[in-house]
């Protein structure tokens, strides 16, 4: 980075910190699908829930690969707007059927192996398109390392 | 006594005697109740689902207009319908309220069961442009 353009940078750091936003589109919004995938306010970012259909936009035979392409597509989302899975703080999941809840952590360990963030996970009775899987993800940016969970009263 | 760091924002269109507000703004963001399409004209939900839809965007047109807000301001929204089936209807009445990007991140789940028997809940965060 040239030193002008880090000036620039730093000058405009403090707007940054205030209420401007940012839409994340990896696909785009259609009359369909009236929603950006995620809005970058200020250093928060608001993901959209993401359902694991596969490429061609079929339910994935089982409910792993469905929710591994759920995550998977939300990493795609953080990464698009400069995020990665260690500044999430916040996650919402709709399952279809709770009987999937143990795949369902199994899978979700792998992405978030240490200092996992706030979750909710509740039984609904239907997703879009006949989804199992819904994950939804607040993220904010700190750019600083994770202080170790605080444990105990 | 300390300058009090949040504000608690009960619209003309509050649901008289529940145990919430409308809305609380903290920290430059706004977290609006869940709200439904009761016509407080009418004192009824809207026969058809569209008429519904609408009247939700509206009630919750009031909440952010009262807390200073407006659609523009929405960066989240989250959804709660009774019926899937209902989805379609659901996404063309919310462009008339969102007609242009760039659209507010948004989830759209179906639920077991609503207050009052609506079909459509929704709830906001928003957080005011520059």
């Amino acid at each position: 980075m040239n030193k002008p353009f880090l000036v620039l940078s730093l000058l405009t750091l403090p707007f940054l910190a205030t209420a401007q936003r940012k839409a994340i589109n990896l696909q785009q919004p259609s009359a369909a699908r009236p929603l950006s995938d995620a809005i970058l306010v200020g250093d928060t970012l608001y993901l959209s829930g993401k359902l694991g259909h596969d490429a061609k936009g079929d339910v994935p035979a089982t409910f792993e690969e469905e929710a591994r392409n759920a995550l998977e597509g939300q990493r795609a989302v953080l990464k698009a707007a400069g995020f990665d899975f260690a500044d999430v703080v916040k996650v919402t999941v709709f399952v279809t059927d709770l009987k999937n809840f143990a795949d369902w952590n199994k899978v979700y360990s792998e992405f978030f192996k240490v200092d996992p963030p706030a979750r909710s996970t509740v039984q609904v009775a239907a997703l879009v398109r006949g989804g199992h899987v819904e994950v939804e993800m607040i993220a904010v940016k700190s750019g600083k390392p994770h202080m170790a969970p605080v444990s105990g009263k | 006594m300390p300058e009090p760091d949040r504000q608690f924002f009960v619209s003309p269109v509050h649901a008289k005697g529940m145990p919430f507000c409308d809305a609380v703004l903290v920290n430059g963001t706004l977290y609006t109740s869940g709200s439904i399409g009761w016509d407080y004209d009418a004192k009824r939900l809207p026969e058809n689902f569209a008429d519904e839809a609408r009247q939700v965007m509206k009630n919750l047109g009031v909440v952010l207009r009262h807390s200073g807000h407006d659609y523009p301001d929405v960066v989240k929204v989250m959804a709660f319908i009774s019926d899937m089936s209902l989805f379609e209807e659901w996404n063309r009445v919310y462009r008339e309220f969102f007609p242009q990007e760039p659209f507010p991140a948004r989830s759209t789940v179906a639920v077991a069961g609503l207050a009052l028997g609506a079909r459509l809940e929704v709830e906001m965060i928003a957080v005011k442009r520059e």
